[in-house]
């Protein structure tokens, strides 16, 4: 049996967490506690991070930059006036995780912690050059979300860390689309694509998801893409380069072979769309 | 038998003590515990929607949920709620129109609908489908279902 | 809740009324079988087998007994010889010498609680010698394959199956001369199409909760479609006189054919029995998934030939079938394919023929459309194809060729209604007109018929002492609303108002025998029960009447309401004055009953040679033409319905919202079997017995524009000449969305379902991507 833990600072969350081998900090636990219950997980301790103060919502920063906090649900993100421009890419890739009872359930440190490669998260956050925020007992670190996963369902987050928030930069008024394949409204995605056109609308920042153990983004590729935005040639080159860093597996959701040919249609589509966007 | 522990709840307004296992879900305990029956298991997983009720009005997944992280928070289930305005006109809807079937998705569905026309007095339909995405039904073609939380938005309305 | 009473007046028939149990549907306090609680009740858990082929050596369950709460452990070894089945007597109770399945029920404990019972099952010990497996039906009918059933032979079958190795059945129907045939057609299309498994998903899943009373007899409630199959699948597979256990049901949710025959009944009733105590089990959505049952997987070989005016002329059909570890209602399914493999047109040349194999999965069965979808994707795909090729329009060339009246089916059963050629008018004006934003349209077409009819049914009309009525049917309603539509026919008859009529819950002590919910079968057959046995209570009121106001019978009539009076008077007895009378006075309680067999032939041998047929009596029929509009996603493939008609010929719409609702139901259910549901076997195991990895359409992927159009061609035997409704609105869809995507696309699919995946590859060979 678990015992439930509902700590009231994040001191003594990590406390805890980094004194129990098998305990795991759980967060709004729509993925968690369904593990659970399948008997995939039997930690000794869950340790909630629902009554710690200050991990929920989003703010502006002084210097304009965006903080979400961890515990922030996804209907908060899905919705919020915040995150605008080069950063509705989040919000919309909020709005496209699951449905509405689990959006008023699950929380973005969750679902980036559990770095299930189909969420919606991690290719919008690659998108928007996203900075974590991660705590342990004793200290914080920040990482870019591009170091963040490291394998599949591995990542850069250590046993007894957790992720407290997600820095976002200054929303810039450009536009930005996030685009999913998914066999049905609220699965996890086949392949999914964020995208951003960036201020002076020369070039994009694109992250791919679910064709990989993590987000696929190449900024090289971003900046031999710049100024030729309507050469299909050069749109085309920085597909295959992503095309190139995917390794998609076979599953239920589709062949790796359909992720693959799914990379450059989603780039060309994404880009079609955010230049109307433009106009 | 599991180690048990006493958990003070807020269940349709009424405030129980509840010996539960201290890891339970919500659905295990209003179901196992206190025999609120309503909220449904049909898949543990947070798919279907059978199971979700409210807690401080929102509606959550019960079988997603712990127990332990519900004190202090009041818990509604569609079989508790009959004074509630928005939910007896949905149920009037629900019937008069066909939306109910089986009936083993109806709770589930109407605690979502509930919600919506709470937050949105009167929902096109594409947003009352996308409010209900979450709760499963396999035998209307959700085609009444829809019907129904119109047809009651439209009524609450006037 | 105030519910609007102005809906239930007046007579019954051809009124939505709402369904009797909505209201307790909408305010939660419906009782479905895991809500039930009996005193002393354990919870039951199931060790399902980790091996598709496996020989049982030995249990060993002294730790699992050990386990905190265990009182009872079941296994293959507390079960006798017995064997169950509809078709073919194959299956124990629970598995016994061998494991044929990953999945298959292998052990059982009653504990305490659900989780301890769980946690015992994983420290029940088997001692396994592991087989080669059958993953296919391919590979099952190869020479030196391994045998599943190596005491087939010796099995109990209630039809000529034809069984040998690991072939279960085979049927072949012919008539006329297909092989002299092809040489009058001007063309012939000629293809391979296979379909996938798929989940019912009814959102409540599998359970069950028996009880034995002291002097050793069993009550059983379960979720089921058939209180009565229920009680003899169990009594078969446990040795049980069938007097000994009584069946009966709580409300059910949903069942599409899942609930029909037996899945853990036997189980829970041998633990109740071990255990002394109530055992109450429960499958989990996974369990749900893996130990029951799905739609069976064909491949279908068609050959379909027409002169140059389009008249069709010979239609080939060869289907080998995937029955999975046990037949259940597979050569029901078979043979019920093969028989509509035609569809609903006049071939005067046909030859259906089919092959039923054993392979180490889960059992097919039974499910919504039982058959006919699967063989309709392929001719409905080919009437499409001979219209490319004539250069027809696909309404013109259906037209051409469709059932009428008075026709003859293959093989030999009567149509003796049609209203074939009104849902194609139907659908035609209203599918043709272009959508509102101008965009072109993407149509498909496919139409189908249905059979409603099969088996036993019975009913008891009973006046009570105050003139209103209990209505004792046996039919299990499973949310579809045969109670409603029952009792209204009842009330029609009767001419009360509908809410005096009282449907009873089926009882195998109390009710007249059913054979199922199955067959879209409810409305038509125990209808006609119903009206038979409400009619006979009227003519024991009549004869009370009679001599009550003293007149002749002949100078009654019945009045609405309940009333019986002298034409032309306005004197009248009422059925309270009449049913007091007969309580306490003169002939006794007025007590209709009504029994009947659908008893025309299938197979008239005259016109038809049928090897294996499986049922000698079946239904009349029902139709329906479906077409969608559809748009393909350029970026993914993926298909879309914009809209979609279905109009179906019910013979007489009892309650049209019901009717509408199947139409709905079915088609998304249709819709998800089209183009997302698959269920996906990696080797020998289940690769998504999940919802969170098997997906069901929302309702953000169902076109809102979704028409149910009613057609009443009221069948000659039919209740007020109501047919069925329920499967005609799923059989059609998978082939009206490949027309579609085939005219969207410019590439015909041979395979479902239609994925994204496909689609887009579809385009990309078809240069349209």
């Amino acid at each position: 049996m678990t015992q439930i833990l509902q700590p009231e600072t994040l001191d003594e969350a990590l406390a805890v967490l980094a004194a129990e081998d098998e305990a795991m900090p759980m967060s709004g636990g729509a993925t968690l506690v369904a593990m659970k219950n399948a008997r995939l997980v039997e930690p000794t301790h869950l340790v909630s991070l629902d009554r710690i103060a200050g991990l929920r919502g989003i703010a502006t920063l002084p210097d304009g930059r965006i903080r979400i906090g961890a515990m922030t649900r996804h209907f908060e993100t899905a919705s919020s006036a915040l995150l605008t421009g080069s950063l509705s890419v989040l919000r919309q890739a909020a709005g496209k995780i699951a449905n509405r009872v689990v959006r008023n359930m699950g929380t973005m440190g969750g679902s980036v912690a559990n770095a299930d490669p189909a969420a919606d998260y991690l290719p919008a956050l690659a998108c928007c050059d996203a900075v974590l925020t991660i705590a342990r007992a004793g200290g914080e670190r920040e990482l870019s979300i591009l170091d963040y996963v490291e394998d599949w369902y591995e990542t850069a987050l250590e046993e007894g860390e957790v992720i407290t928030a997600f820095t976002l930069p200054a929303p810039e008024e450009s536009p930005s689309a996030y685009r999913k394949i998914a066999r049905v409204t609220g699965d996890f995605a086949t392949a999914s694509c964020a995208m951003a056109l960036t201020a002076d609308g020369q070039g994009i920042r694109v992250a791919i998801g679910a064709c990989g153990p993590g987000p696929l983004r190449d900024p090289e590729a971003e900046q031999a893409l710049i100024g030729k935005l309507d050469d299909p040639d050069a749109v085309t080159a920085l597909a295959e380069r992503l095309v190139a860093m995917a390794d998609p597996i076979d599953d239920v959701r589709g062949t790796a072979d359909y992720r693959l040919a799914l990379i450059p249609r989603l780039v060309r589509q994404g880009l079609d769309d955010l230049k109307k966007d433009l106009r | 038998m599991a180690k048990k522990q006493l958990f003070s709840l807020s269940v349709n307004g009424e405030e129980v003590d509840v010996a539960s296992p201290s890891d339970a879900t919500l659905l295990e305990t209003l179901r196992e515990d206190l025999r609120v029956l309503s909220p449904k298991r049909g898949c543990n997983q947070g798919v279907c929607g059978a199971c979700t009720v409210l807690v401080d009005g929102v509606p959550v997944r019960s079988c997603l949920t712990l127990t332990a992280l519900c004190e202090g928070h009041d818990i509604g289930t569609v079989d508790g709620m009959g004074e509630d305005p928005i939910l007896a006109t949905l149920q009037k809807h629900m019937v008069e129109k066909g939306g109910v079937q089986c009936g083993f998705c109806t709770g589930g569905m109407l605690m979502s609908a509930r919600n919506l026309l709470a937050e949105t007095p009167r929902p096109s339909r594409d947003t009352v489908k996308s409010a209900l995405s979450g709760n499963i039904c396999r035998c209307t073609g959700y085609r009444t279902i829809v019907d129904a939380v119109c047809g009651a938005a439209e009524e609450l309305a006037q | 809740m105030t519910l609007d009473t102005s809906l239930l007046a007046g007579t019954a028939v051809g009124k939505s009324v709402p369904k009797t149990d909505s209201a307790e549907k909408v305010l939660g306090r419906a009782e479905y079988i895991a809500d039930m609680y009996l005193p002393g009740m354990l919870h039951g858990a199931i060790l399902a087998s980790p091996h598709a082929h496996a020989k049982i050596k030995g249990y060993d369950l002294t730790e699992a007994l050990a386990a905190p709460g265990v009182v009872a452990i079941v296994t293959g070894d507390d079960v006798g010889e017995g064997r169950m089945g509809a078709f073919i007597k194959d299956e124990h109770a629970i598995a016994k010498g061998k494991v044929l399945y990953v999945g298959e029920p292998v052990a059982a404990v009653a504990a305490r609680t659900e989780a301890e019972a769980r946690r015992a099952c994983q420290l029940i010990r088997v001692d396994y010698e592991e087989l080669p497996a059958v993953l296919s039906p391919e590979a099952g009918l190869e020479d030196d394959a391994p045998i599943l059933h190596e005491k087939l032979a010796d099995y109990i079958k209630v039809f000529d199956a034809g069984s040998t190795g690991n072939l279960c059945s085979r049927t072949e129907l012919v008539e006329g001369d297909v092989e002299a045939a092809w040489a009058e057609c001007d063309v012939i299309v000629e293809g391979e199409f296979t379909t996938q498994p798929q989940a019912h998903v009814s959102i409540e899943p599998c359970g069950a909760l028996a009880t034995v009373d002291p002097a050793g007899r069993v009550t059983l409630w379960s979720a089921n479609q058939s209180v009565f199959r229920v009680q003899a699948n169990v009594c078969e597979s446990l040795g049980l006189p069938m007097s000994q256990l009584r069946s009966l049901t709580p409300r059910v949710g949903a069942g599409f054919g899942n609930k029909m025959e037996p899945h853990i009944q036997p189980i829970t009733v041998a633990l109740a029995m071990k255990a002394k105590r109530p055992v109450k089990l429960i499958l989990s959505r996974e369990e749900d998934f893996e130990m029951v049952r799905a739609r069976h997987p064909f491949r279908v070989k068609m050959k379909t030939g027409a002169k140059a005016d389009g008249t069709i002329v010979a239609r080939d059909c060869e289907v080998l079938v995937d029955c999975g570890a046990f037949a259940d209602d597979s050569p029901g399914v078979m043979g019920y394919a093969l028989l509509m493999c035609g569809g609903p047109y006049r071939i005067p040349n046909m030859r259906a023929a089919g092959q039923l194999v054993y392979t180490n999965k889960l059992r097919f069965g039974a499910f919504r459309g039982f058959g006919n979808p699967q063989v309709l994707f392929a001719g409905e795909q080919q009437i499409d194809e001979l219209a490319e090729k004539l250069g027809m329009d696909p309404f013109e060339i259906r037209r051409k060729n469709l059932v009428a009246s008075g026709d003859t089916w293959f093989v030999g059963p009567q149509v003796a209604s049609c209203g074939m050629d009104r849902c194609l008018d139907a659908v035609e004006e209203a599918a043709t007109k272009p959508r509102a934003d101008g965009t072109p349209r993407n149509l498909g077409l496919s139409i189908t018929a249905h059979i409603s009819g099969l088996l036993g049914t019975g009913a008891i009309v009973r006046m009570l002492e105050d003139g209103t009525i209990s209505l004792n049917t046996g039919a299990t309603d499973i949310g579809q609303g045969s109670d409603t539509v029952l009792a209204q026919i009842c009330a029609e008859e009767l001419k009360l108002p509908f809410e005096q009529v009282a449907v009873a819950s089926p009882d195998t002590d109390g009710s007249p025998y059913n054979w199922g919910t199955t067959a879209s079968r409810v409305t038509y057959t125990t209808g006609r029960a119903v009206k038979g046995a409400a009619r006979k209570v009227v003519d024991q009121a009549m004869a009370h009447a009679a001599e009550m106001l003293e007149c002749p019978v002949e100078e009654l009539e019945l009045r609405e309401g309940g009333r019986i009076g002298r034409v032309g008077s306005n004197s009248d007895v009422t059925f309270a004055q009449i049913s007091g009378r007969a309580h306490w006075a003169i002939g006794g309680p007025i007590v209709g009953s009504d029994t009947l067999v659908f008893d025309q032939p299938t197979h008239d041998p005259k016109r038809a040679v049928a090897l294996g047929l499986p049922f000698p009596r079946i239904g009349v029929f029902s139709f329906a033409a479906t077409a969608v509009d559809v748009d393909i996603d350029q970026v993914s493939g993926q298909v879309s319905v914009h809209e979609a008609w279905t109009a179906a010929d019910v013979g007489r719409a009892i309650n049209p919202q019901l009717c509408e609702v199947q139409l709905y139901g079915g088609f998304v259910q249709g819709l998800g079997f089209a183009v997302v549901e698959e269920m996906v076997w990696d080797g020998a195991r289940l690769a998504n017995p999940s919802l969170m990895d098997y997906k069901v359409p929302t309702s953000r992927d169902v076109p809102d524009a979704l028409h149910a159009i009613i057609v009443e061609d009221p069948d000659p035997t039919g209740p007020f000449g109501a047919k069925g409704v329920g499967e005609i609105g799923l059989n059609p869809v998978p082939g009206a969305v490949a027309n579609a995507v085939a005219a969207a696309t410019g590439f015909r699919h041979r395979h479902l379902p239609l994925t994204g995946e496909r689609v887009l590859n579809g385009m990309i060979r078809a240069g349209t991507a």
